[in-house]
């Protein structure tokens, strides 16, 4: 039974159809144009209960709009959603109560006020008991280390405590759904772990998970199942574990030689690899089909021929098939 | 009132006393603009009267609109704005409460902050001054509670005014225009008294009449009790009417609701 259902969702926007310039603005004035722009469309999803979803796409490709559909912030201009047998729109309180929504570049702290106070008005919006907000900010704490910076007024923290804090924010009430719109935008790199490792943690208890980034680590770490979209469709929708396998087709051998390597010998001599020259005048770079050769294979081949100094190995990450995918190059 | 309301209102009385030093600024110089109305009007009525107005009962008069005039603009309309602007509001969508009542509840807190400072410059005003005194004792507390039902009229014309945002995607110019037909027909500018009676007649028929002419007129003895009864059930039902056309209003507007980027 999915917990949420999307049908040919769609949305438009109408833009103002404005020339640049003085005479555009005069124009503009006078005689006023817009053109609609459809940001979603006819988008069709289906997530079960406990499934972690990565939500992808380049900028502007929909994502931000899709989740404020999803969350009931934004009426479709087609199509239907169901969130928990609800619609979210119409429903809006009543779902609002049993989802979780963190816009990575909006928080729901008060900016004024410490970070404890934000929480606790969000206790009382929930109706959270003061037993199970004790027991999170516990939590919270021990995952986020949240306790920091409780007492701190919100619009002094960095940006890696606001996000921890709006973290907490958009779980304080146990959602049964939680939508993050890109929530390790701008972190640093130790901050994205322990906010992965929380992720992780939440979606191991059970927490249904949508979540969109442009960092594909936030994807490949947290998310068992990615759908890609661009311009507003859905371009693919599958487990991670088989993009990969559908798509990745290749490996890729890094050879270090003693000498200046000569490419275009070396891709006569073997015609079944991919050659290409390295940084330096040594080093060369074979790719090699894994369906055709296995890597001990390749490896036994190349280092009893050409007796490299040294090599590496390197597979095609998920950030290629899906810069390919963006590319219209592959589709499922 | 849900326990949600009172924190939503709580929030917003410690999110406008956190900045200290302007809170301040705004219990101490509150009052220039009274000072200001009553070297004017002194001039102007002199020994005799203007409008039925002596000085006596002129003083009574600005004291009480400097009195509403810093409740009815305490609250934080700007803020309210703001949010639907830069598309904040997307955050407020996804609690669990109703929107209007939610801002109701934040406004009402804002404005409770305005409160000391206007008891403290009404008091001041009244001691240094010595205005004529409230007609009667069940005058003295009508006046009070047409007083008391400015907060929920307040809140109501400036949400209408902020939800014009949705469609004017500004507010400087809604604000202005608002804030202008509250400082003239409320009577905080001019007592409605001297105004041509056509003028007055299109007074009495907004709802900005309530916040200085109303309570001064109960105070002053200008309209009898039965006057001020039903001068407050208008007020009451100008905060009432215009709840609901706030209401239907927004369930409009949420359909049309805009929040582009992240």
């Amino acid at each position: 039974m999915p917990i949420l259902e999307a049908r040919s969702l769609t949305k438009t926007f109408r833009r103002p159809d404005k020339a640049s310039g003085f005479k555009g603005a005069v124009k503009h004035l006078a005689q006023r144009k817009y053109k609609n722009y459809t940001a979603v469309d006819g988008i069709d999803l289906s997530i079960d209960a406990g499934e972690s979803v990565a939500y992808v796409g380049p900028n502007g490709a929909g994502k931000s709009t899709t989740v404020k559909l999803l969350t009931g912030i934004l009426k479709p201009t087609e199509g239907t959603v169901r969130v928990m047998g609800r619609d979210p729109h119409t429903e809006r309180i009543a779902n609002a109560h049993d989802i979780g929504v963190l816009f990575g570049q909006r928080t729901q702290l008060w900016w004024d006020l410490p970070v404890e106070e934000s929480l606790k008005l969000l206790k009382h919006m929930y109706g959270v008991s003061d037993a199970d907000y004790k027991a999170r900010i516990a939590k919270f704490d021990e995952l986020l280390d949240l306790g920091e910076f409780m007492p701190a007024l919100a619009r002094t923290l960095s940006l890696g405590q606001r996000m921890r804090a709006d973290l907490a924010c958009a779980l304080i009430h146990a959602p049964k759904m939680v939508y993050l719109d890109e929530p390790t935008i701008g972190l640093d790199i130790s901050v994205k772990d322990r906010l992965r490792a929380f992720l992780r943690e939440m979606v191991n208890d059970g927490t249904t998970l949508l979540l969109t980034s442009h960092d594909l680590a936030d994807i490949e770490e947290v998310c068992e199942r990615i759908i890609v979209i661009d311009k507003g469709a859905v371009a693919y929708d599958g487990p991670i574990t088989e993009l990969k396998a559908h798509y990745i087709t290749t490996k890729a051998v890094n050879l270090y030689l003693e000498d200046a390597v000569d490419v275009p010998a070396l891709a006569e001599k073997f015609p079944e690899f991919t050659w290409a020259a390295g940084e330096a005048p040594s080093e060369v770079t074979v790719t090699y089909e894994s369906a055709r050769f296995s890597t001990a294979e390749v490896l036994g081949s190349l280092t009893a021929q050409l007796a490299p100094r040294d090599l590496s190995l390197s597979e095609p990450s998920i950030e290629d098939v899906i810069r390919r995918l963006y590319a219209g190059e592959l589709t499922r | 009132m849900a326990s949600v309301d009172v924190a939503l209102a709580t929030i917003s009385f410690k999110r406008k006393i956190a900045y200290k030093t302007t809170w301040i600024f705004s219990v101490l110089f509150g009052g220039w603009s009274l000072l200001a109305g009553l070297a004017v009007w002194n001039n102007l009525i002199g020994d005799g009267e203007l409008g039925g107005y002596d000085w006596q009962s002129m003083k009574a008069y600005l004291i009480i609109g400097f009195l509403t005039s810093t409740l009815a603009w305490a609250g934080s309309d700007w803020e309210m704005a703001n949010r639907i602007l830069d598309g904040h509001v997307a955050v407020d969508l996804t609690k669990p409460v109703d929107f209007q009542r939610a801002r109701a509840a934040e406004y009402i807190g804002g404005m409770t902050a305005a409160v000391p400072a206007a008891i403290l410059g009404t008091t001041a005003a009244v001691l240094i001054f010595q205005p004529a005194p409230p007609a009667s004792a069940l005058a003295a507390a009508l006046t009070a509670l047409s007083v008391l039902f400015i907060f929920p009229l307040a809140f109501c014309i400036n949400y209408l005014s902020v939800l014009a945002c949705f469609v004017t995607q500004r507010y400087l110019g809604v604000q202005w225009a608002r804030d202008c037909f509250l400082a003239f027909f409320s009577g905080m500018m001019v007592p409605l008294a001297l105004m041509p009676v056509w003028l007055q007649g299109v007074a009495w028929g907004l709802p900005f009449v309530h916040f200085t002419t109303t309570p001064a007129s109960i105070y002053l003895g200008r309209v009898d009790t039965a006057g001020a009864l039903g001068l407050i059930a208008v007020e009451a039902a100008w905060a009432v009417g215009l709840w609901i056309g706030a209401r239907l209003i927004w369930n409009q507007l949420v359909k049309k609701v805009t929040v582009h980027g992240g």
